[in-house]
């Protein structure tokens, strides 16, 4: 038998036949790869927008110290005017889900004063932004995507009877699976490859690794398969179509913007955080009084946590390096709790919404997609980490040469070392 | 051969008695009409012989099977015409016709959708036309020839000719009566009493979900309308 003439495809050919006849079906594929390629295109824009910052803030900051190196004459005034790029560069799966970026800092130009103030010195390009997030594919899959579906399917059943073909339908089906099951699965392939395809293409054209392209499509595809399944179900209650689209987009309400909002509001309030501006004013008093305390007291602090610095006689009562860097990491050390405390909130707050995403569908995919993307809160905070460590690599560089007093020899900077921004 | 069987048929819809205990039967090469006015019970008892309304007491049989228990194999052997047969406005005649016989897997070649077409008197020019743009009795033509298409043991007629002109009404009755000769079993509901005098070997007079009546031609003699109508008035 010709494999094209078996019952299953014939079957399957009748209906993609009959949904392929339904304009309704077509509006919504034509909606759907709108909003996709623009989601997409959005999230391109943005990226490549990022890349050439990158980019332009490396050469500016490369020129800068290049012109400014002239001047230096010593290591503390190498140190202090020598500026060090820092970034979290875009994965190449960042243009679908932008995440964090919006609203997290993902470049820093630091110096080797006290870091946690440079860190939470916020550079948000629009503040807007933060409140209404961009429309990048993560939300588009996310939270408009099953409105859309629930559009197609909900009247699926109620339209037929409405039209007064139910019964008759229904009597002439030879099997009751090839109809409401297949309808429904034929619409919503035809909109989910409609959503997908300029997704995939634009992995494509980004580089993005077939994997993370096919992950991406699986989360979509299983939560597309969860919200078919509600409409089915919720289709087949034998009421009008305004009681099912009302129940139906009741609970789009009630899993995408009731319970994340609430659940937020609860976990903000369940795990109480300092805010990153208190660490900045912290650090910022903690360094200016040091300039007018005894300096012992500076260097006792700053000693008992260095000690292999313990030889080092500060010059009284003339301005010294080596005691100002050490009130700027005293500085750091005065706000380390406050610090900790707002990183490990955060990844709690973080790991709780997680747990509670699970009741959320939306939620989940779109946290799903920024993990895959890197665009998460716990990739914004390994980029903090990173930077921490960076800027002890720095100290570690500096150090030796301010406390020992070696002269000052420019070759040497070729050996700063490097932010690696992936 | 019985091929249509209400066996003390009750049927409860909204938590009220919609049939109450009707016994009749239809049988092969027979046309059966139930009269009725509105709420007689006439759709219900088609619904319930297609299984989409379950007997409360007693039962139904369709070439033997029970509904209840087999509902798809009844479904199998029924063809069911609603009234006011709501086809797929966004196709044609022929494109209706395929969709709805492919989903009863009923193979048929082009010519013998032609002859079905031509046999409802449908207009070859209107064939390719979409059904947005007839008028209801080329509708309910389309839907008598997918009933013939189906070519099952048994017709369920719901109304069958309501919207139908007088001539298209004529050709009809000899449609089923032609289909009524080859074997088939046909149940019809109707309002029209003197269309199913015509028409009918047996008529059965529903009231409030009972059978208050029932009627037969003889071999000499159709049914008398007066008599049906007079019977009906009194009933209603």
């Amino acid at each position: 038998m010709n494999p094209l003439e078996t019952p299953f495809i014939k079957t399957i050919r009748r209906e993609i036949a009959f949904t392929a006849r339904d304009h309704t079906v077509w509006f919504w594929m034509i909606i759907v790869t709108c909003l996709s390629v623009l989601s997409v295109a959005f999230g391109q824009a943005e990226i490549k927008h990022q890349h050439v910052q990158i980019q332009s803030l490396v050469q500016a900051n490369e020129a800068s110290n290049t012109l400014e190196s002239s001047k230096w004459n010593d290591w503390g005034s190498a140190a202090f005017y020598h500026y060090h790029m820092t970034y979290d560069a875009p994965s190449d799966f960042a243009f679908a889900a932008l995440g964090q970026r919006d609203n997290q800092p993902w470049k820093h130009r630091i110096r080797m004063l006290a870091l946690e103030g440079q860190i939470y010195e916020r550079d948000v390009s629009n503040p807007s932004i933060t409140i209404i997030g961009r429309f990048d594919f993560s939300f588009l899959a996310a939270f408009v995507f099953p409105l859309i579906l629930i559009m197609l399917l909900y009247d699926l059943r109620a339209s037929e009877i409405k039209a007064g073909r139910y019964h008759l339908l229904v009597s002439s089906v030879s099997h009751i699976a090839s109809l409401w099951p297949l309808r429904t699965i034929l619409r919503t392939t035809a909109v989910l490859l409609c959503l997908l395809v300029p997704m995939i293409f634009a992995g494509a054209i980004n580089g993005t690794s077939l994997s993370t392209l096919l992950q991406a499509s699986i989360m979509v595809l299983l939560f597309t398969l969860f919200w078919s399944v509600v409409c089915y179900i919720v289709s087949a209650w034998r009421q009008s179509s305004a009681i099912i689209l009302t129940t139906l987009v009741g609970l789009w309400v009630v899993t995408a913007v009731v319970l994340p909002a609430g659940a937020k509001v609860a976990i903000d309030k369940a795990v109480p955080l300092p805010s990153g501006a208190d660490i900045l004013l912290h650090q910022r008093e903690t360094v200016n009084d040091a300039w007018d305390i005894p300096k012992e007291i500076t260097m006792n602090n700053f000693l008992q946590r260095h000690p292999k610095w313990a030889n080092y006689q500060p010059k009284p009562p003339s301005f010294d390096w080596p005691w100002y860097y050490a009130f700027q990491q005293v500085g750091d050390q005065a706000t380390e709790n406050l610090s900790t405390a707002y990183r490990n909130g955060r990844l709690q707050r973080d790991r709780i919404a997680g747990w509670v995403s699970l009741i959320a569908p939306s939620s989940l995919l779109e946290r799903s997609l920024q993990s895959l993307a890197n665009t998460g809160t716990a990739a914004s905070i390994d980029y903090e980490d990173r930077v921490r460590i960076y800027h002890s690599k720095l100290r570690e560089f500096y150090y030796p040469k301010l406390f020992r007093h070696e002269p000052y020899d420019k070759t040497h900077l070729n050996k700063v070392p490097r932010f690696n921004g992936r | 051969m019985m091929m249509l069987q209400a066996d003390s048929l009750h049927i409860k819809r909204a938590n009220r008695a919609a049939l109450n205990g009707i016994n009749f039967h239809v049988n092969s090469g027979e046309i059966y009409a139930l009269l009725g006015g509105n709420g007689a019970g006439k759709s219900t008892t088609l619904l319930s012989f297609l299984g989409f309304l379950k007997p409360s007491q007693g039962q139904v049989r369709v070439k033997g099977i029970e509904v209840k228990s087999n509902i798809a194999a009844a479904r199998k052997v029924m063809t069911y015409l609603p009234e006011s047969a709501s086809l797929y406005d966004h196709m044609n005649a022929y494109e209706n016709l395929k969709y709805f016989l492919q989903l009863a897997k009923r193979h048929v070649t082009e010519s013998d959708i032609q002859h079905a077409l031509n046999r409802v008197s449908l207009n070859q020019d209107s064939w390719k036309i979409k059904l947005r743009d007839y008028s209801k009795g080329m509708r309910q033509k389309v839907a008598i020839a997918l009933s013939i298409l189906r070519d099952t043991d048994i017709l369920l007629l719901d109304e069958p000719t309501s919207g139908l002109d007088p001539a298209a009404i004529d050709e009809f009755h000899a449609l089923i009566r032609d289909l009524a000769n080859n074997g088939k079993a046909i149940l019809m509901v109707t309002h029209d009493v003197y269309g199913a005098c015509q028409v009918a070997e047996r008529i059965g007079l529903l009231r409030d979900g009972q059978l208050v009546g029932e009627f037969s031609s003889h071999s000499d003699a159709p049914i008398d309308p007066q008599i049906v109508h007079s019977a009906f008035l009194r009933n209603k």
